[in-house]
């Protein structure tokens, strides 16, 4: 089972960067192995980017969190 | 790194060994180049070697040449890297590697100014500055016992230690702006501004390969990102998600290096670690954290705002933080 502040840790490791960029990225909900964050604001960049920053977060809470499995951006 | 740049300048010119000293990724090649350019060996060939690339019994082979049927496979004659570099300059790298068996054989060359082909009883004088580079502090190997000491100090006439790149964070945008000039005029493409996010990340991040990690992240981006300004997004992953920023406590080096420490680079650092420990600790709550590092929770917001670190803490649980 994962918590909510597993997922808080990682997520707010990029969180001060995005922000310094004038975006935001809120952690909306954990249920089962499963994390739902929300971005918002023009902070990531290009289409490519986002999908880069998705995937490396996916992918470290994967490594860091025991048992997670999948990222949902809303 | 000005002062060194001084310094090689001045120490070009003359004949004596140089050391240089410098993790990986800062520059011993280039400054080993310099050396060299700056010399009025310059129109002499620059010989680099790896030493930690060959297997032991080749490195005396590489390094000094063969005679025909010296050992099986030497089918012919073979000069070695000292009697190409001749008139020049050689840099011999990872100079820690050499084993103790080569070490001696080195030591007779550096001081006869002699070689002797591998199979051969000919001596060949040659005329050759060395220039050296390490990654370890070979004071302490040879205190070890694992580096000859006769060695050390015919090699280490000149000592240079180059800094590793978080120890001088302050160069970090000047080089990343020079990188990614170079790589998007590669690609015939203006470059572009680093967003403050990707600074914050560049400058928090603890660089461990030096300035050519620092590279290596700059042509990824020039390849890949396509925005006005270089954005967050297109920072490679490693370098984001990196858990420098939150340690759970805070790590004190020992420094081992004869190189100089800044006091207050250090003492900034350990500041640093501390806070964001305690702020994550304290779920963001700055009261609680002020608690936990025993100080007002007055200072310590003085001291987030000098340190410049984010208000993530505030920011990111507001629900939870109530202050």
């Amino acid at each position: 089972m994962v918590t909510k502040e597993q997922v808080e840790v990682v997520v707010a490791r990029i969180r001060p960067f995005i922000q310094n960029d004038g975006g935001d990225i809120e952690l909306v909900d954990v249920s089962g192995n499963k994390a739902t964050v929300r971005m918002s604001g023009n902070c990531v960049g290009c289409p490519s980017a986002s999908m880069t920053l998705f995937m490396g977060l996916e992918q470290a809470l994967r490594d860091e969190v025991p048992g997670f499995e999948e990222l949902v951006v809303v | 790194m000005r002062a060194v740049f001084d310094y090689v300048r001045v120490v070009a010119d003359s004949d004596s060994s140089i050391l240089i000293t410098g993790e990986t990724g800062t520059g011993k090649e280039l400054i080993a180049n310099l050396i060299h350019q700056a010399s009025h060996r310059r129109h002499k060939p620059f010989v680099p070697v790896s030493c930690a690339i060959f297997a032991e019994t080749l490195i005396e082979s590489e390094l000094f040449g063969h005679e025909r049927g010296a050992f099986t496979g030497a089918i012919k004659d073979r000069p070695g890297r000292f009697e190409m570099a001749e008139g020049g300059t050689i840099f011999l790298d990872d100079v820690d590697d050499v084993p103790m068996s080569v070490q001696v054989k080195l030591l007779r060359v550096l001081q006869n100014r002699v070689i002797e082909r591998v199979g051969s009883t000919r001596a060949l004088p040659v005329d050759v500055r060395t220039v050296t580079g390490t990654k370890r502090d070979l004071r302490q190997l040879v205190a070890e016992g694992k580096f000859r000491e006769d060695l050390y100090y015919r090699l280490n006439v000149i000592p240079i230690t180059l800094p590793p790149l978080r120890e001088r964070r302050e160069d970090i945008p000047l080089l990343a702006d020079h990188f990614l000039k170079r790589f998007y005029q590669r690609r015939e493409q203006q470059a572009r501004p680093l967003s403050p996010g990707v600074l914050q990340a560049f400058m928090r991040y603890p660089w461990p390969g030096n300035v050519r990690e620092l590279e290596n992240a700059c042509e990824r981006i020039a390849q890949t990102c396509t925005c006005d300004t270089v954005k967050i997004g297109c920072v490679p992953i490693s370098v984001l998600f990196h858990r420098s920023t939150e340690l759970a406590e805070p790590v004190i080096e020992t420094h081992s290096h004869p190189s100089s420490v800044s006091l207050e680079e250090r003492l900034r650092d350990v500041e640093q670690g501390l806070i964001t420990w305690a702020l994550k600790v304290a779920g963001g709550n700055k009261s609680k954290a002020a608690e936990l590092l025993q100080i007002k929770r007055s200072t310590l917001g003085d001291r987030i705002k000098k340190l410049g670190l984010p208000d993530y803490g505030d920011e990111g649980s507001r629900s939870a933080a109530t202050d």
